[in-house]
């Protein structure tokens, strides 16, 4: 659910965010998490990898490289996947905003092959998530993948 | 108690306000005048223009009308608010010097109609009261608070708090008592002692702009919508409030109206209002309202894509006779108002009937007692 704030909390500018984690922290965990993606992978369960790759994003952080390397494992698991139709078929929907996310990541990227998949998918999600999930992708200026 | 109608009234509607026996409507066609019309709630009533006040330079943002003192507030992008009194058969303008440098975006009169509330674009929020000395409205800034516009605000019904959403993402609430104006005892609430100005809650839940807040009837409960297509729910509202959110399926919400402790309607770019209700646990969900019509503005979408395309290819109308998905509004709902009479209003008595209105100019009175015409009318 949400968090809740109390009555004598300052007002933070909306640019401040709030480092949790140091980027040595978080690019250890994404580490790890690569290793369980490439043991999904290979056995093949694509859903259960692509839940893995995306589970704790590092949306909160301001620092690009644990971005970019959360996003090289989610690009990993969607290329490795050949039916788009069926790795979202069993998706928890609450991976839904955040997969989003990487898939508008994936078409700025201007790369022919992603961007061909990307936009496949893009469709098959907006007919599972509706457009809400398109409109929160796109207007949340925090918390980018 | 019948079912509601469809008026379309101008190109565009930014925003309407009721009277108090609900005769008359005010509404600004998208421009600097509010149009009054002689209206009523009956689907069959024509209504008809009556007054037009003139007197802002630039678009008139918000309108709220007092229905036991009988004043129009209205509130302009010029940075000025008038308070409209008729007189004879006259509606005479006051003036309120807001001392802002940016637009007016909202306003709302308090519940015992001794102060009004104004938003801004100048990321402040301006309290006016009347000062019977010097026969003016006095306006009381709230600064440094914001730091965007403040797209909304709602008082609570205790007269002294205030909730405003605004263009950072947050909803926060104040205390917005004024020495003088409000007894010595309103300043004592579940907060304490307050002072004016004084920041009490502030809501970080939603991802992008925030709009429409709205207090729950006893003021236990507040609500907002973000324009990240979630609606967020706060009770408790005190010391340690509880807040729930939901995501939608939907395009953005842009208002939303409680219509008793457990029910709330709220409406936006999906063109539908869409309906909240409360479960014994105290989570809220979307009851069936507009849930059928709910994918038509996709569909709507590609239709209109179509036409533009046959047309393009010199293929005329026939494209364009395609039965498109109605529903009542054709374009986005900025402002939702309870249609209630003041002998009728009561805390515990919930809202049945309310009315919206949008960006395709029409204002569409919604009847909870007649929900079945209201269901024929959404799968037309």
């Amino acid at each position: 659910m949400a968090d809740e704030e109390d009555a004598t909390s300052s007002v933070q500018d909306a640019d401040t965010f709030i480092e949790t984690e140091s980027p040595e922290v978080i690019i250890a965990r994404i580490e790890s998490k690569s290793r369980q993606v490439e043991r999904l992978l290979r056995l093949p369960q694509y859903t259960e990898a692509l839940e893995t790759a995306l589970q704790d994003a590092p949306s909160r952080t301001k620092d690009e490289r644990c971005k970019s390397a959360n996003w090289i494992l989610v690009h990993r698991v969607l290329m490795a996947s050949k039916d788009g139709e069926a790795l979202l078929a069993t998706l928890n929907p609450e991976y839904f905003d955040i997969l989003m996310k990487y898939l508008y990541r994936g078409l700025a990227t201007g790369d022919r092959i992603t961007c061909d998949l990307c936009l496949k998918l893009h469709e098959k999600l907006t007919e599972k998530a509706g457009m809400g999930c398109i409109m929160r992708a796109i207007s949340d200026t925090r918390n980018v993948v | 108690m019948a079912a509601g109608g469809v008026h379309q009234l101008a190109q565009c509607i930014t925003c309407h306000a009721w009277n108090a026996d609900l005769s008359m409507v005010a509404v600004c066609p998208n421009n600097n005048e509010v149009h009054i019309y002689q209206a009523s709630p009956s689907p069959t009533s024509a209504w008809e223009c009556i007054h037009v006040l003139q007197k802002h330079d630039q678009l008139v943002s918000g309108i709220d009308w007092a229905p036991m003192s009988n004043k129009i507030v209205t509130s302009s992008h010029d940075r000025n608010s008038y308070v409209w009194t008729l007189e004879g058969n006259e509606w005479q303008p006051t003036l309120v010097i807001l001392r802002l440098n940016r637009a007016a975006i909202s306003v709302d009169w308090s519940p015992r109609e001794n102060k009004f509330a104004v938003g801004s674009g100048a990321m402040s929020v301006c309290v006016c009261y009347y000062e019977e000395d010097n026969n003016w409205w006095v306006s009381k800034l709230i600064r440094k608070k914001h730091h965007s516009t403040v797209t909304s605000v709602a008082w609570h019904p205790n007269n002294v708090l205030l909730a405003t959403t605004s263009t950072d993402c947050r909803c926060r609430v104040f205390s917005a008592y004024v020495k003088g104006v409000d007894a010595r005892r309103d300043a004592t609430t579940a907060f304490g002692d307050i002072k004016f100005g004084e920041q009490l809650i502030e809501l970080d839940l939603a991802c992008g702009w925030a709009f429409g807040c709205h207090w729950s009837p006893s003021g236990n409960s507040l609500a907002f919508v973000g324009h990240d297509s979630t609606i967020h729910f706060v009770s408790d509202v005190g010391p340690t409030p509880r807040a729930h959110s939901l995501s939608l399926r939907h395009l953005p919400l842009r208002d939303v109206l409680f219509l008793s402790e457990t029910r709330l309607v709220a409406g936006g770019f999906d063109c539908n209002p869409m309906l909240f209700e409360i479960d014994q646990n105290g989570v809220w969900y979307t009851t069936t309202f507009s849930v059928e019509t709910c994918i038509s503005i996709f569909e709507y979408s590609l239709y209109v894509f179509a036409a533009a395309k046959g047309r393009f290819k010199w293929l005329g109308n026939e494209v364009a006779e395609l039965n498109l998905p109605s529903t009542t509004h054709e374009n986005c709902i900025l402002t939702i108002a309870p249609v209630i009479s003041l002998v009728e209003k009561k805390a515990e008595k919930p809202v049945t009937c309310f009315s919206t209105s949008g960006m395709d100019g029409r204002i569409v009175v919604w009847d909870m007692n007649n929900l079945g015409d209201v269901m024929a009318r959404l799968r037309l």
